[in-house]
């Protein structure tokens, strides 16, 4: 039997369209994420001036914070996913006056352009683990490099490498992998149903 | 002048979750005239909520699936959910209603003029600036009804409205709908399990059955003397189940408890707040005996949730004491495998306390397999096999279903202390039932009870001692 | 336990609190990104006073919250300033002027410098988001966003329904982790507790999601209740923040 033309034609694009429930649910995950920063902030500010002598341990867990950039859009799979969510996270720190103030929004909006770059760059059709891995360490990247300008310029460069090798490791853990292990749980609990898989 | 009410007729409805293996409810045929009100009754899993949100639109829409039969809705629906904290979407009392009025493009004058208006009619006044989360639960849902009543739509849906409300926030959520349908100023379409207060403002009753069928549809006279049995059998409340509160059993905590040589529980000059300078509690104190069941009553807010966690060491006092068990123990500063032994705590929402990815899991966190031994048998007794559903997430339970895990993992320890929040809440009478014969068994057992509940009905069929707690203190009776 | 923060009317009446918040945001992010092109000292801490000055008298923040916004900076502005002068570039150059010998570390004066001017700066950006918080509106933000930086209503305002729930999140957040102790479990933190919240803040988002489309949200163009228009207090206050940027600049 002859394959009907619809088989040979390129797949349509993605319904790029956000519904309510998508615009809902991605700044429902980044107000989510900051709820947990802002706790986990909390408890663990007085580590700072220790973790100031080996930042690179801190930088290990840094993967958490580009979280965000890489979930929603594995879940919600429009564009502009990566930047709305990690837009409301930092906004939200914003708005509770966390010490980073301002900051946050740069560094948030950086970090979410840059994996957004890499899912657009696939026309926002993979969301498979290589793209997720790129994404996050694309967002690595944009992290290392704010915080070199606004917090570490002076720093000495074998100090700077480490970091951003730590940052890339954390990333590519805990950011792509971890999101890939928090949609498959999610996914399990019915709570993702009417979500693109 | 406002729109008239809308008609509805609706045929042979039916909807199908999407990749769901029946439909949630189907073959539903009535027609409702302009300015009646149809309550729609069932058991839990009997698609009354899908069936309201197919009325409204919803469906197919947010809600994926397939929906069958005819719909003819006379005019635009509002409609009010159950979760007052859900539907509510800005921050302050005026925006709130303003926000439906600008999604349907009115103009600034216009809004101006109606939003004090609707605000008056919910007897809201002078509320305007207020942030919507300061409100109480009644107060919410009146501004979730005013809503959806600010654009005047001809027909209006409410999914359980009042479940989650005090009897005193229900009640005047009720009086307000008698009043919207005295001034016929809409049709009403209500989802209910409040019979009592419910059933007198119906003039058509749909009956849901536990398969999604329609037990009977008509006048609610008619409905009650043709299928009352059958309705009491699927597990639906009637009218006649009602309690009279003044029956409560109301001793005075004063009264010493049954064996007075051992309380389990005793509370001392406690004080406490979530947020500085905001006591919740104000220097309470309560001693409660060893195998006692005693019911924490009171308005939403008052602190009975708050004690029922401060007796089991969720929460630390500010100020006083808490003892738990013969030796004293203060639960707070118990470790968590000491305290999981001696106190049990039932979540309000079974949801909020779940922690695994499985039904087995679930139910075996933390156990030792000494303990873990109970286990199946103790599923069983719950009705929910482990063979059945152990391999299920707990988020896919029904609600039913969810409630009894959520007793399973408190139980399975055998704790001698079990505090329970609001188990009945949202409660059809076979889920009650269950629940009452679980915790006179446990008590039987020698467990301690302590229930914070505003189901007087609940109350006496535990027959259990009553603390009212008001503002953070017992009110003594 | 994160509770919704009431900006009392003295705050939102003030002259802070009426400017554009659109505005505000742009001026943080200039001073930040002017901030960035030194590590002397002066400039940072001109900006940090001018902005603690401002935001107790025309933001009316009562000097009480004022400093309990900012204390957790001293940690991280410390941390930071300590780190750098600790691991600066000129400790490695030889030719750089030594100012003390900490054990293992070098510490020089170039790195110091860079160290106090950089933990200054971390105080002057954290100023600055304290006196944003404590006087801005989240509802006025939206309504900037939306009027005045032409945002997409839609995710505007689902944005700050999803704020709302912030309470609700942080109560979930508190009841997981008392279930976790009252189930034995030790420990009240378990990565595991960001799937039960995340289940939980998508369920009510769903039902926020429905709610706001039962009122027509998105089925047509949208009016607008509240509305906030560019003004005089404006200008002032952006003509006041380039001045304060340009003098701070100048004393590096």
């Amino acid at each position: 039997m002859a394959s009907t033309i619809d088989e040979r034609a390129p797949k349509s694009l993605p319904d790029t369209r956000w519904r309510t429930r998508d615009i809902v649910v991605a700044a429902v995950i980044g107000v989510a994420f900051g709820v947990v920063f802002w706790a986990w902030n909390l408890a663990y500010a007085a580590a700072d001036p220790i973790v100031a002598f080996a930042p690179w341990l801190k930088d290990l867990t840094y993967g958490v914070w580009l979280m965000p950039a890489v979930l929603a859009p594995l879940i919600i799979r429009k564009p502009g996913a990566a930047i709305f969510t990690e837009m409301v996270a930092a906004g939200l720190s914003a708005l509770l006056g966390s010490v980073w103030g301002p900051d946050v929004l740069l560094s948030g909006f950086m970090q979410g352009a840059a994996a957004e770059l890499v899912f657009a760059f696939t026309l926002y059709r993979s969301y498979g683990a290589i793209t997720l891995v790129l994404a996050a360490v694309a967002s690595a990247i944009a992290a290392f490099v704010h915080d070199w300008v606004v917090y570490y310029p002076t720093t000495d460069q074998t100090i700077q490498i480490l970091r951003a090798v730590a940052m890339v490791i954390s990333a590519s853990l805990i950011a792509a992998g971890g999101s890939i292990l928090l949609e498959r749980s999610l996914r399990r609990t019915g709570v993702l149903d009417g979500f693109p898989d | 002048m406002a729109p008239p009410p809308g008609r509805i007729r609706v045929d042979g409805l039916g909807f199908t979750y999407r990749g769901g293996t029946r439909p949630a409810f189907h073959d539903v045929s009535l027609e409702l005239a302009a300015g009646a009100c149809l309550l729609v009754v069932g058991p839990s899993g009997s698609g009354k909520s899908t069936f309201a949100l197919a009325i409204a639109g919803l469906v197919a829409r947010d809600i994926p699936g397939e929906l069958t039969g005819s719909l003819v809705v006379d005019g635009p629906v509002g409609v009010v959910f159950q979760d007052p904290a859900s539907q509510l979407v800005m921050e302050r009392v005026e925006d709130e209603i303003a926000f439906g009025l600008e999604s349907l493009g009115w103009p600034r004058d216009a809004m101006r003029e109606r939003i004090p208006q609707v605000l008056a009619d919910a007897g809201l006044e002078g509320l305007e600036r207020r942030r919507s989360q300061r409100l109480s639960g009644g107060q919410q849902q009146r501004l979730a009804l005013a809503g959806a009543l600010a654009p005047q739509p001809g027909i209006l849906v409410l999914d359980e409205p009042t479940a989650n409300l005090d009897p005193d926030g229900a009640a005047a959520f009720f009086a307000r709908l008698r009043s919207l349908l005295s001034e016929r100023r809409a049709t009403i379409i209500l989802v209910e399990h409040r019979v009592e207060e419910a059933w007198p403002l119906a003039n058509l009753v749909l009956a849901l059955g536990r398969d999604g069928a329609p037990i009977d549809v008509g006048p609610p006279d008619d409905v009650l003397a043709r299928s009352g049995e059958r309705m009491a059998a699927e597990g639906i409340w009637l009218p006649k189940d009602r309690v009279v509160p003044a029956q409560a059993n109301a001793s005075p905590i004063a009264a010493p408890p049954p064996d007075p040589g051992s309380p389990i529980v005793t509370v001392n000059g406690v004080s406490f707040g979530y947020e500085r300078d905001v006591p919740v509690i104000h220097d309470l104190s309560l001693s409660i005996g060893r195998a006692e069941r005693v019911a924490l009553v009171g308005p939403n807010g008052g602190g009975k949730s708050t004690l029922g966690r401060l007796l089991v060491g969720l929460l630390r006092p500010d100020h006083g004491t808490v003892a738990l068990d013969l030796a004293g123990h203060d639960p707070s500063r118990l470790k968590p495998a000491e305290l999981a032994r001696l106190g049990g705590y039932v979540f309000q929402d079974p949801e909020s306390g779940f922690l695994a990815n499985t039904v087995a899991e679930e139910v075996g966190l933390g156990l030792t397999p000494a303990e873990a031994v109970r286990v199946p048998g103790l599923m069983d007794r719950l009705g929910l096999p482990l063979d059945e559903f152990g391999s299920r997430s707990p988020y896919r339970l029904s609600g039913g279903e969810a409630r009894r895990l959520s007793l399973a993992v408190a139980l399975v320890r055998d704790p001698a202390v079990l505090v329970l929040d609001e188990p009945t809440f949202g409660q059809d009478r076979l889920g009650y039932d269950g629940l009452r014969q679980i915790l006179r068994d446990r008590s039987d057992a020698g467990t301690t009870l302590v229930v914070a509940t505003h189901d007087l009905r609940l109350v006496r069929d535990l027959d259990a001692r009553v603390a009212e707690i008001r503002d953070g203190r017992v009110v003594h009776g | 336990m994160i509770v919704a923060r009431d900006l009392a009317p003295a705050q939102l009446d003030s002259l802070l609190g009426r400017t554009s918040p659109v505005l505000k945001l742009v001026i943080s992010i200039a001073w930040l990104l002017g901030l960035a092109t030194t590590v002397s000292a002066g400039p940072p801490l001109i900006v940090a006073l001018v902005v603690i000055a401002a935001g107790l008298t025309l933001g009316r923040i009562p000097g009480r919250d004022l400093a309990r916004a900012l204390a957790p900076l001293w940690l991280a502005a410390v941390g930071l300033a300590t780190f750098n002068t600790l691991f600066g570039a000129a400790n490695g150059d030889p030719g750089a002027m030594t100012f003390a010998q900490l054990g293992p570390f070098r510490v020089t004066q170039a790195a110091l410098a860079a160290g106090i001017g950089l933990g200054l700066r971390v105080a002057a950006i954290g100023a600055v988001g304290a006196v944003f918080a404590l006087t801005t509106d989240s509802t006025r933000l939206a309504d900037s966003l939306v009027q005045q930086a032409h945002v997409p209503e839609r995710f505007a305002f689902g944005a700050l329904a999803a704020y709302g729930a912030v309470p609700r999140f942080s109560e979930d957040l508190a009841t997981l982790r008392q279930a976790r102790r009252i189930r034995g479990l030790r420990g009240d933190w378990h990565p595991r507790l960001l799937v039960s919240l995340l289940v939980l803040a998508i369920r009510h988002g769903d039902r926020m999601a429905i709610a706001m489309d039962a009122r027509g949200f998105g089925s047509g163009p949208r009016t607008l209740y509240r509305q906030i228009r560019w003004g005089w207090l404006d200008l002032a206050v952006a003509v006041g923040a380039v001045v304060t940027l340009v003098l701070s600049l100048a004393t590096r």
